[in-house]
């Protein structure tokens, strides 16, 4: 178990920075995930925590030691890959010892800790089988308890759920997290899939071009996004986005003038950024209330959910969504009223998308 | 129903195609063993003669006349050292061109396999004459390990590319240095691979005249350069020239049947892999 520390790392491949002058800490024991879409340098990362790519600059530190130099092989991590990466000639057993094997340990001690990882993932029927004798999800834990057995300083896991079909990927990701709590080591996760990155982490990186654009609780990435390209990535469906302005005393709609309340707050941050802005509201938090109560908006697409309805619509110009109860029955054509929570709404620079304070 | 009757036609057509292509690549060798069989005279009788009284002279005096054995024995020694050679270091070569991705090397291997090769004799015969080394096995395993080792490289490239990066990257975490990767986990994969470079490698030394011809002294004659001996200014004994070429020709020639299923199969991975 230890703690990781990036300071100042550059990554290029030749062309233009991959990864510019980030820094980051993640605590011992702690589980982080590395979210961002593709090309955002997540992946990147994680290999040059790896040890599997070298840093352009900067420094890499795991516990105390300045790692940039060790190999991979001498850094004491453990990875699960996406495409889980076993060795075909192997046994699941000859898998799971392969690592220990190298290390020296006894046969005992390699036989007592590959069985306690195989009756932890529940994969002791097939430690006599070779990979390509087992279903995906199978496979998917014997990559796990590769990694288990070693007892490694930290877990590093590159979007190993992505092979997986919704079904079996809802219940490893439970078991991830389980296990993380029970081994209670360091691990990070890369992902492009925002529902793991929030269901699964302590923290959550952000990644986007290669910068960090937050690094927080799964609840504060998503309840105060730092800037419009967090509060757009995380939340399904996305935030809704409207350009407002100051007319006046009022917070009004650009495409229409509509005026919103939105009280004195927002008014003053609106008024510090020359009195343009993008309005951030997500699609739970607008409501249905009674005309004149809000702002109309006719109903474009209805979308039911079961638990939810999504409802469709335009505002101003802009394509928005609002999650509402099923019980309302929205019908397409329809206008229906909407109000947004001031404490609900965000605001963001129109130039920088930096969140307006 | 006509879509039948043109598939059976098609079907007849690559069976007559693969006929006369088959009767193009065979009938030299057929008529090689034939020859070995015939009287001096039959071998180069004109119309040539289907039906003859086989006879075994031919191999008799070859065997009684010369140190066939010796020429045998060398053949095996410079093959087998070659081959060896050739997997040795082109094995590793060829696992390190693919894991680097660095291609040139491979190019450089093959670019020296397809310059000619008198080009080598001159340079080579002076510094092996200089190191004392001509009359002995190494001027002919060590020049013939260039014939080798980028068949083997060239082979074994395609199967090595063919194993996902992150298997490589697995092992490296879990705590593999690069030799033992290629040792415990590359080297199983390509098994099949290996195999098929050494039978090449190996057919291909074996048949390989001209740097035995130019290197090699009496003691270490290998058997197709000693089939040269046959060959005369004045008269060629063409029935002992083809007794001694269907005995070069023999051992290559099984190799292929025992593994012309590999064979095919490892020459054409790199094209069907995509």
């Amino acid at each position: 178990m230890a703690s990781i520390r990036l300071r100042n790392i550059v990554k290029t491949f030749g062309g233009p920075n991959v990864i510019s002058n980030l820094s980051l800490d993640i605590d011992d024991r702690e589980f982080v995930v590395f979210v961002g879409p593709s090309g955002c340098g997540k992946s990147t990362l994680l290999r040059i925590i790896a040890g599997l790519e070298p840093v352009t600059e900067g420094d890499v530190f795991i516990g105390e030691q300045r790692v940039n130099t060790l190999p991979a092989a001498r850094r004491n991590i453990a990875m699960v890959f996406q495409d889980y990466a076993l060795y075909p000639h192997m046994t699941v057993y000859g898998n799971m010892a392969f690592a220990l094997e190298l290390r020296g340990l006894s046969k005992a001690e390699i036989d007592t800790r590959v069985r306690r990882a195989a009756t932890m993932l529940d994969i002791e029927p097939y430690l006599d089988r070779r990979p390509k004798a087992l279903s995906g999800g199978q496979r998917q834990r014997v990559a796990m308890g590769r990694a288990i057995v070693r007892d490694p300083q930290a877990f590093l896991f590159d979007e190993p759920l992505s092979n997986l079909d919704a079904r079996l990927r809802g219940q490893v990701r439970a078991e991830i997290k389980a296990l993380s709590q029970q081994l209670k080591t360091t691990m990070i996760f890369v992902t492009h899939d925002q529902v793991e990155a929030m269901t699964m982490a302590d923290r959550i990186v952000v990644l986007h071009a290669g910068v960090i654009q937050q690094y927080d609780t799964p609840e504060q990435v998503y309840e105060k996004p730092a800037n419009q390209f967090v509060a757009g990535f995380i939340g399904s469906p996305t935030m809704n986005f409207l350009p407002v302005r100051l007319q006046g005393d009022s917070v009004v709609l650009a495409g229409d003038g509509r005026a919103l309340s939105l009280g004195d707050e927002h008014r003053g941050r609106l008024r510090s950024a020359g009195g343009e802005a993008t309005l951030g509201v997500r699609p739970e938090h607008l409501v249905l209330c009674n005309p004149g109560d809000g702002i109309a908006a006719s109903i474009k697409l209805v979308e039911p959910l079961g638990s939810d309805t999504m409802v469709h619509f335009d505002l101003a110009g802009t394509a928005a969504i609002a999650r509402v109860d099923p019980a309302t029955k929205p019908k397409v054509g329809e206008t229906i009223a909407l109000r947004m929570a001031p404490s609900r709404v965000h605001m963001f620079d129109v130039k920088s998308g930096q969140v307006l304070a | 129903m006509s879509s039948t009757l043109s598939a059976a036609w098609a079907r007849r057509l690559n069976t007559l195609q693969l006929v006369l292509v088959g009767i193009f690549l065979l009938a030299p060798v057929v008529w090689m063993v034939l020859a070995s069989f015939k009287q001096s005279s039959d071998v180069i009788a004109y119309p040539p003669t289907l039906l003859f009284t086989p006879t075994i002279e031919n191999y008799r005096a070859l065997i009684e006349t010369t140190p066939f054995l010796s020429y045998a024995i060398n053949s095996i020694i410079v093959t087998v050292g070659s081959t060896t050679l050739g997997i040795v270091f082109g094995v590793p070569a060829a696992f390190v061109i693919s894991w680097t991705r660095v291609s040139w090397p491979a190019v450089l291997t093959l670019a020296a396999r397809m310059v000619p090769g008198a080009l080598f004799l001159l340079p080579w015969y002076i510094l092996f004459r200089n190191l004392g080394m001509i009359g002995s096995y190494w001027p002919l395993i060590l020049s013939h390990a260039v014939i080798t080792m980028p068949i083997v490289i060239w082979i074994l490239l395609p199967y090595f590319d063919g194993i996902p990066r992150s298997i490589y990257e697995a092992a490296q975490v879990d705590g593999c240095s690069v030799t033992r990767v290629l040792w415990r986990i590359a080297l199983p994969l390509v098994g099949s691979g290996v195999a098929i470079a050494a039978i090449l490698a190996f057919v291909f030394s074996w048949n390989f005249f001209l740097f035995v011809l130019v290197l090699s002294t009496s003691d270490t004659k290998t058997m197709i350069a000693a089939s040269f001996n046959f060959v005369g200014e004045g008269s060629t004994r063409w029935g002992v020239l083809m007794a001694v070429a269907t005995l070069i020709a023999l051992p290559p020639l099984m190799l292929a049947m025992v593994v012309q299923r590999w064979l095919v199969a490892g020459l054409t991975l790199g094209a069907v892999k995509g």
